[in-house]
């Protein structure tokens, strides 16, 4: 790269974009470090010590046994409640979305048009947009404050038919599927032979985005749960916050939960997410690519 | 378009004609079979409450009696929610620009840079998205309380002392904005280094050899191709921050002198349902809400040619 650029002096234009950058690097990257770091140290530490000073495993140990024993393994329950609605709500997604997307691509039926343009309406407002409208049906039908209520909400997700629609016209070659029809499959077996096998990416990637959505969604569960037993873990940090004062800086009370135990929580609302983003890294990144680059 | 590759070619033949009419429809059958878990959640958590909440809008919800508008003048009424729409514009103006510039900026920054260089400051811009919605606002609570936060010195030398300073400093909207901003914009940077990357080369190697620097490329030849993409995300940045709701609600977890109950409008929604029970009124208020989001949506997919269908 070097050699084909010609040689540097000083140049205030390169200067400035390295800075820019090294600034958005402070900006992004700080506060998600100082969060990992913050798990590890003491209430003594966060408030006397310098930001960066580094923790200690007992004082670690200390943290996770406090908001473990809080009521009963009261986070315990929540991260449970999260898991159950986060895989309720994926495999719904999936088993609507996967079907659905691929009828829509492949085949020619009345309504079908009406169909995508409700998908493409539903999907670009807000999901916060219609939440209170949900609550005051669900009040009405009386799903509030169950699990199936929030699965059967969260699996409703415009996204994924439309990212399974795109995969499906522009990647499944029609000459297959032609011949396949020739040979005598019928539609539904065209679907369970053909499609399914083919969907496996775009499975993966409709999976990914809606665990995204539902594993950190906070309004819809916040306004449809009102039994703590049943808070996922974004509601359940925020019911652990607001029980304590502990980022009130107001004279503490006896609840054992504090700045470090409000970090830890945070940080288990924060970590799952964050491996797959690791783990999942180029995946996430051609799947952006074809989700969110429209047109 | 399967069933025609069988019947292409072949002489008309009424027989043969009617076969196929029912093939069709055996075909439309079975995609509404597929269609039909997709469909029924369609309905139920997209058309029914849309369509309830807009009828409910009419009703005096306690007393179950038709109201007219009159829910909809109770909203309008309210002294408390032209200051919330105001908070509202407020926060969408910053946070929109914020997300315009500061993405536009970086993602032609790291098109500019090595590439391993960039792919790892991408990694890095993108992270803060796996924090979001109350996750965000807990870290932000203490990143803009100066005796704790990463930032102390910075804080500091603007001479804020308590997290109340950095708050009237900054204001709300400028505030949620930030928080929006953290978590949201790394996935857009992501989006645009591939649009940037998959540029058309010769356009570039023609520009470099009519002797256009960095910043010439950067601004007269990158920035239009990826123009039109750039205002699609202002456009449902827009749409997304007009229901702000959870980072103004939750200030209160930093105490109550900070809790800001009905600063946005999807707060007031909520308060009128929760603190009033005034369905009505929450629900001329939600569907005032839905309506706009629709609308800019419609816009979208009719006025412009950012989604695909067909």
């Amino acid at each position: 790269m070097a050699t084909r650029n010609p040689p540097f002096r000083f140049n205030p234009g390169r200067f400035a974009v390295l800075a820019t950058l090294g600034f958005a690097v402070c900006f992004y990257g700080i506060p998600l470090l100082w969060l990992f770091i913050a798990g590890t140290r003491s209430e003594a530490s966060l408030l006397g010590e310098s930001p960066y000073a580094l923790g200690s495993w007992d004082a670690f140990a200390r943290t996770w046994t406090n908001l473990t024993t809080y009521n009963n393994f009261q986070i315990g329950t929540w991260a449970l409640n999260s898991a159950i609605y986060s895989v309720g709500g994926v495999l719904l997604s999936l088993v609507a979305s996967i079907p659905g997307g691929y009828a829509l691509a492949l085949s020619e039926f009345p309504g079908r048009k009406l169909i995508l343009i409700a998908t493409l309406i539903a999907m670009i407002t807000p999901s916060t947009a219609v939440v209170l409208p949900i609550f005051l049906e669900m009040n009405l039908i009386g799903l509030n404050n169950t699990y199936a209520g929030l699965i059967l909400a969260s699996g409703f997700f415009p996204f994924g038919v439309y990212l399974t629609y795109v995969y499906f016209s522009t990647s499944l070659p029609r000459g297959v599927m032609d011949s396949a029809r020739v040979d005598g499959a019928n539609r539904f077996q065209l679907f369970t032979r053909i499609g399914l096998p083919l969907a496996r990416p775009i499975v993966a990637l409709v999976a990914f985005f809606s665990f995204l959505g539902i594993w950190s969604n906070y309004f819809l569960a916040f306004v449809l749960l009102s039994d703590d037993k049943l808070y996922n873990l974004p509601v359940g940090l925020t019911a652990l916050v607001s029980g304590s004062g502990a980022l009130s800086n107001l004279p503490s009370n006896d609840v054992p939960i504090r700045k470090p135990e409000v970090v830890l929580a945070a940080i288990l609302v924060v970590l799952p997410v964050l491996v797959i983003f690791i783990a999942a890294q180029r995946f996430v990144r051609s799947g952006m690519l074809s989700g969110a680059e429209k047109g | 378009m399967a069933a025609a590759a069988v019947t292409t070619g072949a002489p008309i033949d009424p027989e043969r004609a009617r076969k196929a009419r029912r093939k069709g429809w055996r075909d439309a059958r079975m995609s509404y079979l597929l269609l039909l878990p997709y469909l029924l959640l369609l309905v139920m958590f997209g058309v029914v409450p849309v369509a309830y909440s807009f009828g409910l809008s009419f009703f005096d919800t306690i007393e179950m009696t038709f109201y007219g508008v009159s829910n909809y003048e109770f909203v309008f009424q309210d002294f408390r929610i032209p200051a919330s729409a105001f908070n509202v514009l407020s926060f969408v103006m910053l946070w929109v620009t914020l997300t315009m510039i500061g993405v536009a900026a970086l993602s032609l920054m790291l098109d500019s840079v090595r590439r391993r260089t960039a792919t790892v400051l991408r990694t890095i811009y993108f992270l803060p998205g796996a924090v979001t919605s109350s996750a965000i606002v807990v870290l932000w609570l203490f990143v803009l309380d100066p005796t704790v936060s990463p930032f102390q010195p910075a804080l500091h030398v603007l001479g804020w002392t308590t997290r109340a300073d950095v708050i009237s400093g900054v204001g709300l909207a400028g505030i949620f904005a930030i928080m929006a901003y953290f978590s949201q914009s790394g996935g857009w940077i992501v989006v645009f280094g591939g649009s940037l990357a998959s540029l058309p080369g010769e356009v570039m190697e023609a520009a470099r050899i009519d002797g256009a620097n960095r910043l010439q490329l950067a601004l007269r030849i990158k920035l239009p191709m990826i123009w039109r993409s750039l205002v699609l995300m202002g456009i449902l940045s827009f749409a997304a921050g007009l229901q702000l709701f959870v980072e103004p609600q939750l200030m209160a977890l930093a105490g109550p002198q900070f809790a800001q109950n009905d600063w946005s409008l999807n707060q007031m929604a909520f308060q009128y349902a929760f603190r009033m029970g005034d369905f009505g009124a929450s629900a001329a208020l939600s569907t005032l809400l839905v309506g706009s989001s629709i609308l800019i949506a419609l816009l979208i997919v009719f006025a412009t040619k950012f989604y695909k269908i067909d």
